[in-house]
């Protein structure tokens, strides 16, 4: 815990110091569409920051980059402040935890453990010191001498991070490695890394599509879209106030409405005005999409049981989902075109109070519903 | 969509295509010769025709370890009726067969360095190389000789090493003088290691393709160049390749005719040039058989501590514990 609140004491400083820094990096496989495109972010030191975004949008490309199995067709990347461009993998001073884990079949745990420590010409008489500390700080104290194929998948994994974190690098990445996990493996794995990087502090990049886990994990998330980075802000800013429709998409579940602006800067659908809130300015009648987030809806019988919401609707149900800890509604709301909107309803003792068919009424805050420009 | 026909309909005369009756016939065929209930034994019936081989192998083998225990009679030319270990006590009191024996291993030994020196680096960059032209060119190339036979090359090889051929042509260009390069060992070593490359990056190309690229790039991650990779990952985890390629080499090699025939010019002979001369030179059969059965048991031994060392699991048979 003292990690953490040092950290954050850090990042108050006025020159907080930068470990990672891209400027307008770009990636080009020569098939048409930039793999990257003109990305651009700075990771300040000791932070934990997750790439997070769909297969194929360009994050793996850019932490390839970052480690130096790919070179860049524009831009460029320093580390701690020197540029990396030119230097090998195994020269820039990046440990890695792969999709695969890539853990060396042919040495025991502890062989993989001290392998960076060997290549990288530490004194022999440390070393063997040195792997059971970072053993014992994965929790393997004691597993040295196992090998890699009778470890368990989470020790496998702790391997890894132990392999990639015993030479103390600069930074670490991680490509997806929990990709392949179990889900209760997975969160317990993903809480192993925020506990590790804490007790060590190091400058952490984290790639996923899991957005648990971008939520979770993370002091600073980068949203990542066809090449394109389209948000970073932290975990609740990202979530709360999400900088396009994609964003707003990809985190949690939300619900969309096309329309057009209205001069007072709400949202027009057919005749219908809707209230919202929009980071910016539209002209009147320019086409704009409207979200809101499942959890954001309220739901009742009638608009008379909502009139704490700015705005009520009402609808009818065309869908209901059991989810275990909640139920979800599909109500289509007539109103609004046919429009439909998804809504969690939490109240374990009311599941299966509407079903499809039935009128039912929406009610949400004006502050919820965002209104932002079509996607591109 | 096509309409599907329902077979209840008297009306359709929808047949099944002839590919699907044909199947269909065989299935039937095959359930009323070997019912389900033998299936238990169907694993022994598939490996019968290859026992049958192998046995009659043994049986030969049998024949000839009879045949050796008989010595030639030179007055009558047939062999003695007596039992007798005197083709193998000739065998080892011969100081030439001694020096063929050696020859033989030496060689054989020579040729899977050499061989497994040269097919390492092929094997890894046709596995490795992310350009499909240069993969198929090497693919090529490699499978070119098979189409050629053993004798075919090795008779290329004469033109290509003799006093006027390609080589010693060359070597004229820069000043000088020929030199003699066939009829000696190197030539047949150099011969067998030319024959042997193919069946050697066919055997490693598999165990290098099981190392996933990825364990390379987090060498590198790690610290390693290029060298220490290579050393520390790829040659390792390509072992139970290099092993296995080296016996198939070594086991080919010790029992090569064409070869030491050829380009050791009768002056390089091998076990199995020995072993000709006695059966079609000096007809002597017994002490041919003799040399036969030295020969297989010199390559069960060295196959035999080959895997005592480094284990059936590194060959791919049987896991390890």
């Amino acid at each position: 815990m003292t990690v953490q609140i040092a950290a954050k004491a850090d990042a108050t400083q006025a020159a907080r110091e930068v470990a990672v820094r891209a400027s307008h990096v770009s990636m080009d496989f020569g098939s048409g569409a930039l793999a990257v495109d003109d990305a651009s972010f700075e990771l300040e030191k000791g932070r934990f920051l997750t790439i997070l975004g769909p297969s194929g949008s360009g994050k793996t490309t850019l932490l390839r980059m970052i480690a130096g199995f790919q070179k860049q067709t524009a831009g460029e990347i320093t580390i701690n402040g020197k540029a990396v461009d030119a230097a090998p993998p195994h020269r820039r001073s990046v440990g890695m935890v792969f999709q695969k884990l890539a853990l060396f079949p042919h040495m025991t745990a502890a062989e993989n453990v001290a392998f960076p420590l060997k290549m990288r010409r530490f004194n022999p008489r440390q070393i063997a010191g040195r792997v059971d500390q970072f053993l014992d700080l994965v929790k393997l104290g004691g597993y040295g001498d196992r090998r890699i194929n009778e470890l368990s998948g989470g020790q496998q994994q702790r391997v890894a991070i132990a392999r990639a974190l015993v030479f103390e690098p600069d930074l670490l990445l991680l490509d997806e490695p929990l990709a392949a996990l179990d889900v209760k493996l997975r969160e317990e794995m993903q809480l192993e890394f925020r506990r590790i990087q804490h007790e060590l502090g190091v400058t952490t990049i984290n790639v996923t599509h899991d957005q648990r886990e971008a939520l979770v994990v993370s002091d600073n998330v980068i949203v990542m879209d066809g090449g394109r980075i389209q948000q970073q802000a932290d975990p609740v800013a990202l979530y709360r106030a999400p900088a396009n429709p994609f964003v707003a998409g990809f985190l949690g579940l939300s619900s969309f409405v096309e329309g057009t602006a209205t001069a007072d800067g709400n949202l027009k659908v057919g005749d219908l005005v809707v209230q919202g809130t929009a980071a910016r300015r539209f002209e009147t009648g320019a086409p704009v999409v409207a979200a809101i987030r499942a959890e954001q809806i309220r739901l009742a019988g009638t608009r008379e049981a909502l009139a704490a919401c700015d705005m009520t609707l009402e609808g009818r149900v065309c869908d209901t989902i059991f989810e275990g800890e909640r139920q979800m509604y599909v109500v289509e709301i007539g109103a609004l075109c046919g429009a439909t909107f998804r809504v969690y309803h939490h109240d374990p003792d009311s599941f299966g109070l509407f079903r499809v068919g039935d009128p039912v009424a929406l009610g949400w805050n004006r502050r919820d519903l965002k209104i932002f420009s079509p996607a591109a | 969509m096509p309409q599907i026909p329902s077979t209840d309909d008297p009306q359709t005369t929808f047949r099944y295509p002839l590919r699907w009756r044909i199947m269909d016939a065989l299935n039937y065929g095959l359930d009323r010769f070997w019912p389900a209930r033998m299936s238990p034994y169907t694993g022994w019936a598939l490996i019968m025709p290859a026992l049958l081989l192998v046995g009659i192998l043994v049986l030969g083998l049998f024949e000839m370890a009879d045949s050796s225990l008989h010595t030639l009679d030179r007055a009558i030319f047939r062999p003695s009726e007596a039992y007798t270990l005197e083709n193998y006590q000739a065998v080892m009191e011969s100081a030439t067969y001694g020096r063929v024996v050696m020859r033989s291993v030496f060689a054989a030994g020579l040729t899977v360095f050499f061989t497994l020196l040269l097919a390492l680096p092929y094997a890894y960059i046709m596995v490795r190389t992310t350009r499909s032209a240069v993969r198929k060119a090497l693919l090529v190339t490699l499978f070119l000789p098979f189409f050629i036979g053993q004798v075919v090359r090795a008779y290329g090889l004469l033109i290509i090493l003799g006093t006027n051929g390609v080589a010693n042509n060359a070597l004229g260009l820069v000043g000088i003088e020929p030199i003699r390069l066939l009829f000696n060992f190197p030539a047949v070593v150099f011969g067998l290691v030319q024959y042997m490359l193919p069946f050697a990056v066919l055997m490693l190309a598999p165990a290098l393709t099981a190392i996933p690229r990825e364990t390379e790039t987090a060498a590198s991650s790690l610290g390693a160049n290029w060298l220490q990779s290579f050393r520390h990952i790829v040659l390792p985890m390509a072992k139970p390749g290099l092993i296995g390629a080296g016996l198939v080499v070594g086991t080919l090699s010790l029992t090569d005719f064409a070869m030491p025939a050829m380009l050791g010019g009768g002056s390089q002979d091998f076990i199995a040039n020995a072993i000709y001369d006695q059966f079609f030179r000096t007809a002597d059969q017994g002490l041919g058989a003799a040399l036969a059965l030295l020969l297989v048991v010199l390559g069960s031994v060295i196959v035999g501590v080959v895997i005592a060392l480094f284990g059936a699991g590194t060959l791919g048979m049987g896991s390890k514990k």
